[in-house]
């Protein structure tokens, strides 16, 4: 178990590393470009993100780390919930699950009323 | 460029604090977005959501590592909090929000003074690693954390607020786990409320991203001292959160 729970958190700080490595180079070319904060960033545009990636522009680096940094809890939900039915836990694969479940009809109830 | 520093010192303040105390710091930076920057309170919270996310991996992945975390136990209480923040989301419009925020400032006062009675002598000492302790009382863990899933959705607070006290005084879980645990849990909750504002537009990457760096640089050194640091003044800067909230419930009631 204590393999597990460092394992888990193995994953946890590489993600994190991931994301903010590209919030970094997203930060380092707001300031290369002039661009202040408070000048409001545009919304994101998934579509957008790999020309932007590839112009060098900053929003698709802070976009593609922020997107990271939000799904980092989530796959760690799943990773868990894999270790534990790998190590056949079913009533924690069941907790894990359940939170997902959870957390998906929250998002979706939100999307759709409002 | 100033503005930028600014804003990674302050993201690095507001982490260090949030990934010590196990609430996210989500409570130092929507104040410093709507009153330092002047960034409207909905962009603020987007921003304090993904920054509550950030403090959460960052301190939860070193405090797993270090065994200090509680795997299990935080992912059985996290489905009771997402639970709850399902039904109080539902249930927001049948509620006066104003007598509510008078009850939750009466029980954060109430678990304050608990905090600062309850026996320091059982607690852990510092140290690397997870100190023994049985968990009890996990009914009432599930339902307490059912409640802070409902107050988080209801009045905004963070759910380690709550959870933290819960699970220190009720179910005889260490202060420092609790702590951990809590950085823990609180990532998934925010996640799902951080989809929710991307989707609203409500997340300018250009504040989020110097924020989270800072959030990151200072959840990193806050969980590795974390274990440095003296349980009474741990406890004593949680204490003072709980009655500045408080404070806060009174203060939107009374308005």
């Amino acid at each position: 178990m204590r393999d597990f729970d460092r394992a888990i958190g193995r994953l946890l700080i590489a993600l994190t590393y991931v994301g903010t490595a590209l919030l970094v180079v997203g930060v380092l070319l707001m300031v290369a470009n002039g661009i202040p904060p408070s000048s409001g960033g545009p919304s994101l545009d998934l579509a957008s993100i790999p020309g932007d990636l590839v112009a060098l522009r900053p929003a698709g680096f802070l976009w593609l780390g922020l997107l990271a940094v939000l799904a980092t809890p989530i796959a760690r939900v799943i990773a868990a919930g894999v270790g534990f039915a790998l190590a056949g836990d079913r009533q924690m694969v069941v907790v894990a699950l359940a939170t997902l479940v959870v957390i998906g009809v929250a998002i979706g109830s939100a999307v759709a009323f409002g | 460029m100033a503005e930028i520093l600014l804003m990674i010192v302050g993201g690095a303040f507001a982490g260090a604090f949030g990934s010590l105390l196990g609430l996210g710091g989500g409570i130092l930076i929507v104040p410093l977005l709507t009153l330092g920057f002047g960034l409207d309170l909905r962009e603020a919270v987007g921003v304090s959501l993904v920054s509550v996310i950030m403090t959460s991996s960052v301190s939860a992945g070193v405090y797993l590592q270090r065994h200090l975390a509680d795997l299990r136990l935080g992912m059985r209480l996290e489905l009771f909090t997402a639970i709850g923040a399902l039904v109080g989301g539902t249930i927001a419009f049948l509620i006066d929000e104003r007598w509510l925020s008078v009850l939750f400032a009466a029980l954060l006062g109430y678990v304050a003074v608990s905090m600062l009675r309850a026996d320091v002598s059982s607690d852990d000492e510092p140290g690397a690693g997870r100190p023994a302790y049985q968990v009890r009382n996990l009914r009432i863990g599930a339902v307490g954390s059912t409640g802070a899933g409902v107050a988080s959705a209801l009045l905004g607070v963070g759910g380690g607020i709550i959870k933290v006290p819960l699970m220190h005084l009720a179910m005889g879980i260490p202060l420092r786990v609790a702590t951990a645990t809590s950085n823990l849990m609180v990532g998934i909750t925010a996640a799902a409320s951080a989809v929710i504002y991307l989707i609203h537009g409500e997340i300018d990457p250009y504040v989020a991203g110097p924020i989270g760096i800072g959030v990151f640089l200072g959840a990193s050194l806050g969980s590795r001292v974390a274990h440095r640091i003296d349980l009474r003044i741990l406890r004593l800067l949680f204490v003072v959160v709980l009655l500045y909230t408080a404070v806060q419930m009174l203060l939107r009631a009374a308005s």
